[in-house]
């Protein structure tokens, strides 16, 4: 199992396997791979704490073939702001979120996509149910773990 | 010339945007939601109440303090499930406390915490948290107390879930969202605006909630108090169905309908 870890996270150092191992020897193989895209996820949104963004504890994650897009239904609330920050345990793949309101139409104000790891900040213009399109890509991995996490403000 | 000015002003307002795109080149301007060609999650999250109180902060003064009630939850022989839900509202009670900034209710709603998770076998996950919480309310940091609070329920819900109660887990989040609805109610009645009352139209929470009890185990939801805050929150979905803008009335309905939710297995021996 190690082995198989170093060459699924080959950037990363033997205190992230360790720790994975110990993570896959109470809860299970399969979480110990989700909790890493949520961990970079996570680590996608820390520079936000210091705007005064809230992160939530409650996220999404789980396991997706490449290109095939992911769909996360989602309430949110006018007055506040949002970031959605989403990742895989793939630096090497290419990453995207968006975020839709209920007709289908982007309402995503700013954006960034690099390294594995995405984000799109909204103020919701009415308060109800948001769509967010998480797209993770990669030529070298059929299937991709996926992360999503969210602040609000 | 005005043709080239306004080209010019045209490039000059789109490069900001194209650069706040970056490389997104994948996120398309729309989707057809009704054909949605890849994976539809089906996890759903609930917001906590602290994400809706902050809004509600932003739009006016509401009085928190006013909003706290402190309830006996000491009668720990009641069915699991409500002593879930009890949880979840514990837990709403804990983001009342914090908006008030009122560090003696953190103290009790912490300690009260600890005794429903250890009647729900969760003691150990929930006890540091406990701890931090008090800690954190005697230092007025607010912001680590809303953080712990969202971890607590966060923990509670795992825990749950490593242990086959999934259900459970649902439950917490299900007493979690009536309190901080009912608390949402009567702040919004007290000083009415439709800006505030577009806080509750949350149809599909509601469907949801609705939705997860029927599918639970009925040896959890055969239980009078389950069944009757089933029944209400069909009353709730019926009056958010066809309202776009909230009235004062619909948030009088609500009010009362949340109110006789709880009083079925958390108001029921209110301390106040």
């Amino acid at each position: 199992m190690i082995g198989r870890l170093k060459s699924i996270f080959p950037k990363r150092g033997s205190a992230l396997i360790a720790a994975l191992v110990a993570v896959s020897l109470s809860c299970g193989w399969v979480h110990a791979i989700m909790h890493e895209g949520i961990t970079l996820a996570l680590e996608a949104a820390f520079p936000y704490v210091k705007d005064g963004f809230k992160i939530r504890e409650d996220n999404w994650s789980g396991e997706t073939k490449s290109e095939k897009p992911l769909l996360v239904k989602h309430q949110l609330f006018r007055g506040n702001e949002y970031w959605f920050w989403a990742a895989t345990s793939f630096p090497d793949s290419k990453v995207t979120v968006g975020i839709f309101d209920d007709s289908g139409n982007s309402v995503g104000l700013e954006s960034f996509s690099k390294d594995g790891k995405a984000g799109v900040r909204v103020l919701p213009k009415k308060t109800g149910s948001y769509f967010i399109r998480v797209f993770a890509a990669s030529d070298k991995h059929p299937k991709l773990d996926w992360g999503l996490v969210y602040g609000y403000r | 010339m005005k043709g080239r000015g306004a080209a010019a002003l045209l490039v000059a307002t789109a490069i900001p945007l194209l650069q706040a795109q970056g490389s997104d080149s994948e996120v398309p301007e729309s989707i057809d939601l009704s054909a949605f060609p890849g994976e539809i999650v089906q996890q759903v999250v609930i917001p906590i109440p602290a994400e809706i109180f902050a809004v509600l902060d932003k739009v006016g003064d509401p009085d928190w303090s006013g909003g706290i009630k402190h309830v006996d939850t000491t009668d720990l022989s009641k069915d699991r499930g409500i002593l879930a839900m009890s949880f979840g509202c514990l837990v709403a009670e804990g983001f009342i406390a914090v908006q008030a900034e009122s560090s003696e209710d953190i103290r009790q709603i912490g300690m009260r915490s600890l005794t429903l998770a250890d009647a729900l076998g969760l003691e150990a996950a929930v006890k540091s948290h406990s701890m931090s919480l008090i800690d954190s309310a005697k230092k007025n940091d607010w912001l680590s107390v809303r953080a712990e609070l969202d971890k607590t329920q966060q923990t509670v819900r795992q825990a749950m879930s490593q242990q086959r109660d999934q259900e459970l887990s649902e439950l917490v989040s299900l007493g979690g969202w009536l309190r901080g609805t009912n608390v949402l109610t009567q702040l919004i009645a007290e000083d009415f605006t439709s800006d505030k009352a577009e806080l509750l139209n949350q149809p599909d929470l509601v469907r949801y909630f609705r939705e997860r009890l029927t599918k639970m185990d009925q040896r959890l939801t055969r239980v009078a108090e389950i069944e009757k805050v089933a029944e209400g929150l069909g009353r709730i979905d019926a009056l958010l169905r066809d309202e776009r803008t909230l009235d004062a009335a619909t948030i009088e309905s609500l009010k009362e309908i949340t109110q006789e939710i709880l009083q079925q297995f958390y108001f029921e021996e209110s301390a106040e």
